[in-house]
């Protein structure tokens, strides 16, 4: 079985503090930390399991700068095959639509009976490109994907939909699903495997190797731009409770005791 | 101009809340405008959805066909393709929920039409629409501007626009389906998440845990916390990936919605998938050793500090007052 | 796991190259097994001995089945760095050296726990471990009128970012200040400091490492410093044994080595009665690891009244650690695994009223330990004990 894994570099932001650079478009990446973006991970695992059931190759693709090598070299550990890098600094401040007009250009040079991709990726949240890659490349595609079985080239998938409930839907390969966190357990890389990784060839193709126009990729070819970042409104917030442990635990179950809780 | 639409979602005979919402707010952007309001409502058998979205719309554009039934993105995006390229209009508003989001990016690429996912916010400024977004997990807000088009998509986060009513009569219109191929996407069924034993959506009293607690081995704190506040334990979303607690233990938008009288939020930094499940809770309570949080934002009260040090003395004082 | 073991020697090269050239030196005599803390957790086996074999063999962190990889890996991150191994192996092999050259090639793949990689991420992103904001760096001072160094004085204090920003840390700064100040001690803090890093270099996030120490390395020298007192034994350590590595040659203190010095001068006179029985904790990585025993006990004699007991067998170079090492303050391990747990029970068989340290990672691993073991036993740190006499 053939599976193409779009992966993203993102920077780790849940524990830092993040300020709006000088643009006031993008954000100070100084001093982030980068990792696999989450849901990607997760569906590189469901890719490996599948190559692990099935036979045949895991490819890599992900878009961006000459950095982006080191998150596709941790999935070539973990379980990739081969790796694609997308780049041009044409490609850059590319939107959602952009991003998987690129992808789906590359992908569709490629053989495949799968294409897997995150559901969302933490740093922009758009939930977006997974789809427009399947739409761009004409396969049916299922998102927030839980389950996936594949018997003689049929898959029906479990979809996560809203309050626990869940959507099976079937469909023939080739097919794309955009996955969703706890389908599976993430793997750790060994040292073996991150040695062969550090000797794989990680080819790029830039907007010309992929036959582009300017026009559709990058901010050229985005469909909405970003034109400012502002932090959010403080609107409502919380009474903040101050003082060492036993004062604010003291106040908080007067408050308990106010609201009948106790 | 012209028109606003927004596409109604409804699921197993249910129209959801999202729904409602995006007509308060199309309604709210089509008066300013001075354009009307229609709402496309698509399904089978779903006629009895139609008047209450009448009472939004100037028009509600019914497409009945036993192909509509259950949601697919590839039957929807075939019934509302033709229709936007015949009626053109200006803005069109999907939910950004798990159907929704299975549908826009298609129809926008099919289509050719620019799409803003996941907005907070949308305006209209004379002929353009700029939205604003959510990024790093709700820590700055992106405004957005569209390209020039004659159509602009945008998918709407549910609970971001307040609901009313308006009373209004649109005109329902009963409308052809198009022609719709069978969808190489097959939908099969429905199926419920296991149930557990305890059902948190009719606690009185909920105490949640997040990331935060870092460990399995806090649970039981927390559950005794629970407990002598006459309430039960639930979760995050991360707690469920990582096995420590049940699925039917998570609060969020691919969990549980609670409104209970107490919602205590433990070690959650308050992400906008799990802060949609308990909105509702008649008083927030966070505990949090980022003051940034957002959780913060929606706590009624908040405590800024270590929850390890915090719980425990917590766990004291209610002890204590309970024997005193 | 049976049949034959096929060595990996480009693994092995690959992890010589990250510092493991050690391993070459070990004879598996596996004295350092019974050293090792983790020999007193019966459920836990963690091979110190093969270790570095392992290396030679080049099957550390090798196997390709799923669940051995994310056992082997978890093994590999608790080692706590506590050098017992190391102070008794007959050619002074060190087991934590060999460790942290397989880390540093699991960091750079991210395969490594999800708890370190956070950590990691807020050392260099707001320079402390606590992911709290660079401003409220000396935010501890309010109240202490603390000076900000400047290059006629004689120290600078680096207070290291528990005391910095923990609560109860910061009592133990609170605490060293006073001393200094009473002393009539030249000194100041620096507000553009970052953590040492010392745990994170042992974690093997070396780029992290060299980064944030070079730009704490810079502040120094921008700053005209050239004494440094610190509260952490793992700064002390650091600076003294691994900023040299930046071609600087700073004259660095543990506090209580200058308490002592103090003491010695008359300048520090304890006068209040403590009328304890106070056992002392030797930090691995003050005494073990720097030779520090002597001073933190002088100090601990010249308070009145004050008992001094010792741990019997487990004292001085036979500490055992507190398991905060290495990253073991962050990583939760379940809670019969708890190294801290072994050390606390060594204390109450000494029937001592107060457990004095001389460490914020001791302090923080010894009090959430004696809390949750519901104890009556006060932890406090040497400054403390020093402060509350004067």
């Amino acid at each position: 079985m053939e599976i193409v894994v779009c992966m993203k570099r993102v920077p780790e932001t849940g524990d830092a503090e993040i300020a709006v650079d000088s643009t006031g478009r993008d954000i100070v990446r100084d001093r982030l930390t980068y990792d696999i973006n989450e849901s990607d991970n997760y569906a590189l695992e469901e890719a490996v399991l599948l190559k692990e059931k099935f036979g045949g190759t895991v490819t890599l693709v992900s878009m961006g700068p000459p950095e982006t090598d080191e998150t596709l070299r941790m999935g070539l550990a973990k379980g990739g095959d081969v790796a694609v890098r997308l780049w041009d600094h044409r490609f850059a401040r590319s939107d959602g639509h952009a991003t998987a007009f690129v992808l789906a250009k590359a992908i569709r040079e490629m053989e495949f009976d799968l294409v897997l991709t995150g559901c969302i990726a933490t740093d922009d949240g758009r939930t977006q490109v997974g789809v427009t890659i399947a739409a761009l490349l004409g396969i049916p595609h299922a998102t927030y994907v839980m389950k996936v079985d594949i018997e003689d080239g049929i898959a029906t998938v479990q979809s996560e939909l809203e309050g626990g409930l869940i959507a099976v839907n079937r469909m023939k390969t080739p097919a794309l699903f955009t996955i969703q966190t706890g389908i599976n357990e993430p793997r750790y890389p060994s040292l073996i495997s991150i040695k062969k990784a550090t000797a794989k060839e990680i080819r790029t193709l830039t907007l010309d190797d992929l036959g582009l126009e300017a026009s559709s990729a990058g901010e050229e070819g985005s469909k909405t731009k970003i034109v400012k970042l502002t932090p959010p409104p403080v609107g409502k917030r919380a009474e903040i409770l101050e003082g060492a442990p036993e004062v604010v635990s003291a106040r908080l179950t007067e408050i308990f005791k106010e609201k009948g809780m106790i | 101009m012209r028109d606003i639409f927004v596409l109604a979602e409804h699921r197993r005979g249910e129209l959801r809340d999202i729904t409602i919402e995006m007509l308060t707010k199309g309604r709210e952007l089509a008066e300013c405008c001075g354009v009307p309001l229609t709402a496309v409502l698509l399904g089978h058998g779903v006629d009895r959805f139609a008047e209450k979205l009448a009472s939004y719309a100037d028009t509600v554009v019914l497409i009945d066909h036993p192909q509509l039934e259950n949601f697919n993105s590839e039957t929807y995006q075939a019934a509302l393709s033709p229709l936007l390229e015949d009626r053109q209009p200006f803005l069109t508003l999907i939910g950004h929920t798990a159907f929704g989001i299975d549908v826009a990016p298609r129809l926008s690429a099919q289509s050719n039409i620019p799409l803003a996912t996941d907005c907070i916010d949308i305006r209209c400024e004379d002929d353009r629409v700029f939205a604003v977004r959510q990024i790093y997990g709700g820590k700055l807000n992106a405004e957005v501007s569209y390209e020039n088009a004659p159509q602009y998509l945008a998918t709407i986060r549910p609970a971001s626009f307040p609901v009313r009513e308006y009373g209004l009569k649109g005109e329902i219109v009963r409308t052809d389906c198009p022609a719709l191929k069978t969808p190489e996407r097959e939908f099969l069924e429905y199926v419920e998440a296991p149930a557990g034993e305890v059902d948190i959506t009719q606690a009185d009293v909920i105490v949640a845990v997040g990331r935060g607690i870092k460990e399995k081995e806090t649970l039981p704190l927390v559950e005794e916390l629970a407990k002598s506040l006459g309430g039960v334990l639930a979760c995050s979303r991360p707690i469920v990936d990582a096995g420590w607690l049940p699925k039917d233990r998570q609060v969020g938008s691919s969990g549980k919605t609670v409104k209970p009288k107490l919602y205590v939020a433990i070690g959650i930094s308050g992400a906008f998938q799990h802060i949609t499940g308990m909105k509702g809770s008649d008083t927030i309570v966070a505990i949090n050793k980022d003051p940034n949080a957002p959780v913060f934002n929606e706590a009624d009260y908040g405590i800024v500090g270590d929850l390890f040090k915090v719980l425990p003395t917590l766990k004291e004082k209610i002890a204590e007052l309970k024997s005193g | 796991m049976g049949g034959v073991i096929t060595p990996n020697l480009e693994i092995r090269d690959a992890i010589v190259e990250k510092g493991g050239l050690e391993a070459y030196k070990c004879y598996q005599c596996g004295k350092c097994m019974s050293l090792c803390p983790w020999f007193h957790i019966e459920t836990v086996e963690f091979p110190v001995y093969r270790i570095p074999q392992s290396v030679r063999l080049g099957i550390a962190t090798s196997s390709e089945d799923k669940e051995e990889i994310a056992r082997e890996i978890e093994e590999m991150f608790r080692c706590i760095g506590c050098e017992a191994c190391t102070s008794r192996c007959p050619l002074g092999v060190s087991v934590p050296n060999i460790v942290r050259a397989i880390r540093r090639l699991l960091v750079e793949y991210g395969a490594f726990p999800s708890e370190l990689k956070a950590i990691v991420s807020k050392i260099y992103n707001v320079g402390n471990p606590l992911g709290e904001p660079r401003e409220r760096r000396t935010d501890w001072t309010e109240g202490y009128d603390v000076p900000i160094f400047r290059p006629e004085m004689e120290f600078l204090y680096f207070s290291c970012c528990v005391p910095a920003y923990d609560s109860r840390g910061r009592e133990i700064a609170h605490a060293t200040v006073t001393i200094f100040k009473n002393a009539g001690l030249s000194f100041g803090i620096l507000p553009d400091e970052s953590c040492c890093c010392e745990s994170i270099r042992r974690v093997g996030a070396e780029k992290v490492f060299q980064e944030v120490a070079k730009a704490n390395v810079d502040a120094f020298i921008r700053s005209g410093v050239r004494k440094i007192v610190t509260t952490s034994p793992h700064c002390y350590s650091t600076f003294r044994r691994e900023y040299v590595e930046f071609g600087v040659d700073f004259e660095v203190l543990h506090q209580t080595q200058l308490f002592s010095l103090l003491l010695d001068d008359n300048r520090l006179r304890p006068r209040k009665p403590l009328p304890k029985r106070v056992v002392y904790h030797d930090p691995c990585t003050l005494g073990r690891q720097n030779g520090v025993y002597d001073e933190p006990r002088h100090i601990l004699r010249s308070i009145p009244e004050l008992e001094l007991i010792e741990i019997p067998n487990f004292s001085r170079e036979h500490s055992l650690c507190c398991g905060a090492g290495g990253g073991g303050l962050w990583l939760d391990w379940p809670m019969e695994e708890r190294i801290s747990n072994v050390r606390i029970n060594q204390v109450l068989e000494t029937e001592a009223e107060v457990l004095a340290v001389a460490c914020p990672y001791c302090l923080q691993m010894f009090e959430d330990t004696a809390k949750s073991m519901n104890l009556s036993l006060e932890v406090k740190d040497v400054a403390e004990l020093l402060a509350a006499s004067l």
